[in-house]
């Protein structure tokens, strides 16, 4: 006689990971499989309607896929691989979210329990490799474990201050069956991200806003992850103060707002650094006061006071002694500062930004944006792009020269529409993780950015948007040169050029071979028709432009400078 | 100057990992480090004690909290504790002599006998860290066989809440 079924039904570990996935909202992952996470990928198979996985072809892929589909989505991107060389070819894109704060989950299979520690085959301590480079995560040795586990993670992975979460599962665990019962993780007493404001310090912070006469805002990438783009836009209009963007706080505001005054850093805008020495309040928000922004410290923001609001308390005080630290949220801080503050103008001030401006616009911005001869340069291309489509593309970058005349020039309008591997300064970050954002934002129009170099640092993923059919455009602004470390040894080390010159493939036809349509351009004549052709495909394609060879970025902040030594030439 | 750096923390696997790679990386050689179990089930009392300037300290406690696992970090001067450390010392006994020297050493250092042989004895000591170390200068010119000391454990004179308010709650807001 059958047996009455009141009995809890068992799942393998497979099944649970599956079932867990799902039960966090997760639709897409990206992953590779291998000898060690082959259960988990057999259990996959009966979830293909549910799950939609996407083959990436290098791990690395994988994990910078899933940060850009995490910064389009607003949720946890996941990347699923294989144990030793699968998880360790993921470890420069745990590392590169970790510094960005990008949610990633990252699930990588592990030998059977009773080989560990034995150097098995494909065995990596990716626990020991992997701790230092997350925000979190844990090796799973039984199924019971993994439904408990799966759910902290993404807790984890998604609150506070976001970060990478690995998931290690011996292959005994994805086997061996368990009960399923899945309950989401809201609370953890060990770990409790303080979201809103201490009232007093928000006392504080209104009085010196309200009394400041030069006020001047940084808004950086926590101002994205709290989805608090508009309530910055309010602050700054009531408050009057000028506002400049980090690297990654880029599409906080856009780009044509009146108070907006540009970006900081080594290659930010020249008021927009110059005047950081000026100013005697700085809000900064949701950013860190990276080296790559704030140059000499000892002579940085040396007339201000400094307001420092961070979710992560460990960010306050950290580089820069500040006069008001909150840990707090950025969105229920400007909120709850908005009805403290006066509506004020800061015409004066704001000119000051302006006329540096106006000058900056007539040593580097023309020249550079509409070059009557000569060779074209990655600024008209970036300009150009900018126009086309009216700042309203989701821009991801690679890492050198062409990322940072692309922060420079491409004018973003929305949110989220600027992504880039700021911290770590991953180079091959840019075609997975544009990849992975088309993957997030179908609807919206993806475009890589990348140089000749780092293009060729993941190019394999070529073959990936070619099996998924995923129309990202790609752009290769190409000098054939390393231009960044070009540039650095032009200026710093009198011109030794050693190992930057790159003899490159011929991207059109590599390209071709891995079935995406691709252009070669050299002419500027040719520049407006070949980015029309790139926005009218419906499928993916590559536009290589050759550019100006020994082309530099200018504004700079010579490292160790101050920024108020901001060079334009 | 010396600084003890408390920590609780749920008794997890990777924490202690966690929490000195975070020296590592701040390039911070501890002097001494102690893990127990506490007064409450599931947390673990991590004892480090390291010499360092102050600024620097602060800044790693709040690193510290970033560990998901991490509860509680206090960082504390020594005139702040109660502090102590253990040591076996096994000292070469030559003849009735020198044990005899040794043994009144012992006593008037506080310390006991713990074990004897008829070439050694092993002198326990509880004390602090300068204790320890006076009382093993004294018996190093007898010839020393093992030495070991445990790290530093220690309790706050006053004030620990621990148990009260939020738990990672920071004194700047």
């Amino acid at each position: 006689m059958k047996k009455e079924q009141t009995k809890e039904k068992l799942l393998t570990g497979s099944q649970i990971l599956m079932e867990s996935l799902l039960q966090e909202g997760v639709d897409t992952l990206f992953g590779y499989p291998g000898g060690a996470i082959i259960p988990v990928y057999d259990a996959l198979y009966d979830y293909r309607d549910r799950l939609n996985h996407i083959l990436v072809r290098h791990e690395q892929g994988a994990g910078h896929a899933a940060e850009g589909y995490a910064r389009l989505s607003g949720k946890a991107g996941v990347a699923l691989v294989t144990s030793g060389p699968g998880a360790t070819n993921l470890v420069t894109a745990i590392t590169d979210a970790m510094i960005d704060s990008v949610p990633i989950v990252c699930i990588t299979g592990q030998v059977f329990s009773s080989l560990l520690g034995t150097d098995a085959f494909q065995e990596a301590d990716v626990i020991g490799i992997t701790t230092p480079i997350t925000k979190w995560n844990y090796q799973v040795t039984s199924a019971d474990e993994i439904a408990e586990v799966v759910a902290k993670a993404f807790y984890i992975a998604q609150s506070g201050r976001p970060g990478p979460v690995l998931i290690d599962i011996t292959k005994n665990a994805q086997i061996e069956k368990a009960p399923f019962a899945y309950k989401k993780v809201t609370h953890l007493t060990s770990y409790q991200p303080n979201l809103d404001p201490h009232p007093k310090q928000l006392q504080l912070v209104a009085e010196l806003i309200n009394q400041a006469e030069r006020p001047y805002l940084f808004a950086g990438h926590g101002i994205l992850i709290a989805q608090a783009s508009q309530s910055l836009q309010a602050f700054v209009e009531k408050t009057g103060m000028p506002v400049a963007n980090t690297l990654l706080g880029l599409s906080t505001i856009p780009q044509d707002h009146p108070l907006f005054v540009g970006m900081l850093g080594m290659h930010g805008h020249y008021g927009a650094n110059k005047l950081i020495n000026k100013a005697d309040l700085i809000v900064a928000v949701g950013m860190r006061f990276d080296d790559r922004v704030t140059g000499d410290l000892s002579r940085f923001a040396t007339n201000a006071k400094i307001i420092h609001i961070d979710i992560d308390p460990a960010e306050l005080n950290k580089n820069i002694q500040v006069a008001v630290p909150i840990a707090a949220d950025a969105k229920q801080t400007f909120e709850a500062l908005l009805p403290m503050v006066k509506k004020r103008l800061h015409t004066a001030w704001l000119k000051r930004f302006h006329d540096y401006d106006a000058l900056e616009k007539e040593k580097v911005i023309v020249p550079s944006t509409h070059p009557t001869e000569g060779e074209v340069t990655m600024a008209e291309v970036m300009h150009l792009l900018s126009e086309k489509t009216r700042g309203e593309a989701v821009i991801v970058t690679d890492v050198g020269q062409h990322q940072m005349i692309a922060a420079r020039y491409y004018k973003t309008k929305k949110s989220d529409s600027f992504i880039t591997s700021g911290g770590l300064g991953t180079m091959g970050f840019g075609l997975p993780a544009a990849m992975g954002a088309k993957v997030a934002v179908p609807e919206k129009e993806v475009i890589a950015v990348s140089g000749d170099g780092g293009f060729q640092m993941n190019i394999q993923e070529l073959a990936t948007i070619a099996q998924e059919k995923l129309p990202v455009k790609m752009i290769i602004l190409n000098n054939n040169f390393l231009g960044m470390v070009r540039q650095w040894q032009e200026l710093f080390f009198a011109g030794r050029y050693s190992f930057v010159e790159m003899k490159n493939p011929d991207f059109v036809k590599v390209s071709e071979g891995f079935g995406v349509a691709a252009e070669k351009i050299t002419e500027r004549t040719d520049l407006t028709g070949a980015i029309d052709r790139l926005l009218a495909s419906k499928e993916a394609r590559v536009l290589e432009i050759v550019v100006h060879k020994e082309g530099n970025v200018f504004p700079m902040v010579p490292a160790g400078a101050s920024v108020d030594e901001v060079r334009l030439e | 100057m010396k600084y003890t750096i408390i920590i609780f923390a749920e008794n997890k696997p990777g924490v202690l990992y966690r929490i000195a790679d975070l020296f590592l990386r701040r390039k911070i050689n501890i002097d001494s480090l102690t893990v127990s179990e506490t007064e409450q089930h599931g947390i673990s009392r991590f004892t480090v004690v390291v010499s360092r300037e102050l600024e620097l300290i602060k800044k790693v406690v709040k690193q510290l909290y970033r560990i998901i696992e991490v509860v509680k970090v206090l960082e504390k001067r020594e005139e702040e504790l109660i502090f102590r450390e253990i040591a076996l010392i096994k000292v070469v006994v030559k003849n009735a002599t020198e044990r005899k020297k040794i043994e009144d050493i012992t006593h008037l250092s506080n310390a006991t006998v713990n074990a004897f042989g008829e070439d050694y004895v092993v002198i326990e000591k509880s004390g602090t860290e300068d204790e320890i170390t006076r009382l093993y200068g004294m018996v190093k010119p007898f010839g020393i066989k093992e030495f070991v000391r445990s790290g530093r454990i220690a309790v706050l004179k006053e004030g620990l809440d621990r148990h009260s308010g939020k738990p990672k709650a920071h004194p700047e807001s």
